[in-house]
């Protein structure tokens, strides 16, 4: 009896412990996150244009590195998106930096090349990626 | 209508950056997902709008909110996105050559978790200048879109989400 009791309140414990890990578990850290897969921003977005549902099936929801040309770059009260220029001249790789990363730097120039390590979150016009870091 | 008749007045607005944000309030506990890429395009001359946005874009507090949202709720791997697209149906009300904020109401059909309903939302169009802002304020019952909660979590996760969106739409360039 008194060994079930036991049994039971360590059991219980270990359960409750269990669930608050899980419960204040932290966002993935994207500055230690291995990318999958390496390509550049006009293979990614070709590919969605191609098939939506494949390249869903291979990208979506992964860790990936897209890297190309910065053709626009804004910040909204912190949050800074970046549009990877993907040769198409009206849609891209649109990547908004992780919120909750300290990035080394977040002003980035036209013209200049980046690789961009995220989140793919599907195709929205342009592809799309969240919680990005930049990959040296 | 009256737009079409404004000289330099681009009838396609756009933004690739629409703010959707939903929240669960119970006594429980309060969830809240911001996704702030949200796409919506706008035609002025005929009041039909276009949203999208990808459900694997929402951010939350919690690391687990986030997993349970597309993993057991959203089912966000075979519905990656959201959309909705309707017109505005009192568009002789909203004057889109004059600045200033107009109550709109919009028909159309929304689309969440694979699951196609027609709605009609109340909202604002704030004209200014040669931009336009779009909010509205709704609820969807998860019911409606067959997204089911489970019975131990059913006083954690609210009936009723109250959804909120925001899209801060520019001249499309031609």
């Amino acid at each position: 009896m008194k060994k079930t009791l036991l049994f039971l309140l360590v059991a219980g414990l270990i359960g409750a412990a269990y669930g608050y890990y899980l419960w204040n578990k932290p966002h993935e850290d994207m500055g230690a996150a291995k990318a999958a897969v390496t390509l550049t921003a006009a293979q990614l977005l070709s590919e969605y244009t191609a098939d939506e549902t494949m390249a869903n099936s291979k990208y979506l929801g992964q860790t990936i590195a897209v890297s190309g040309q910065v053709k626009e770059s804004t910040n909204e009260n912190g949050q800074v998106k970046i549009m990877l220029d993907a040769g198409d001249e009206n849609f891209g790789v649109y990547c908004a930096l992780d919120s909750a990363f300290q990035h080394p730097r977040k002003d980035f120039s036209v013209g200049e090349n980046i690789t961009l390590k995220g989140k793919c979150d599907g195709i929205n016009l342009d592809v799309q990626m969240s919680r990005c870091v930049e990959q040296k | 209508m009256l737009a079409a008749f404004i000289p330099g007045f681009s009838q396609k607005l756009f933004t690739r950056d629409a703010k959707i944000k939903f929240s669960s309030d119970t006594p429980m506990e309060k969830i809240e997902g911001l996704n702030k890429s949200g796409t919506c395009v706008l035609d002025a001359a005929t009041g039909k709008m276009e949203w999208k946005v990808l459900i694997k874009g929402f951010l939350f507090e919690k690391a687990l909110m986030q997993e349970h949202f597309n993993e057991n709720y959203m089912e966000s791997s075979k519905f990656p996105n959201a959309t909705f697209s309707g017109t505005v149906s009192n568009l002789n009300e909203v004057n889109f050559g004059k600045d200033g904020t107009y109550n709109a109401k919009v028909k159309g059909k929304m689309t969440i978790h694979g699951v196609t309903k027609d709605i009609e939302l109340p909202g604002t169009i704030k004209v200014g200048g040669d931009n336009i802002e779009l909010n509205a304020n709704f609820g969807v019952a998860c019911a409606d879109y067959g997204i089911a909660i489970p019975a131990v979590v059913k006083d954690n996760v609210a009936k009723e989400i109250k959804v909120m969106v925001n899209a801060l739409l520019k001249p499309m360039k031609s």
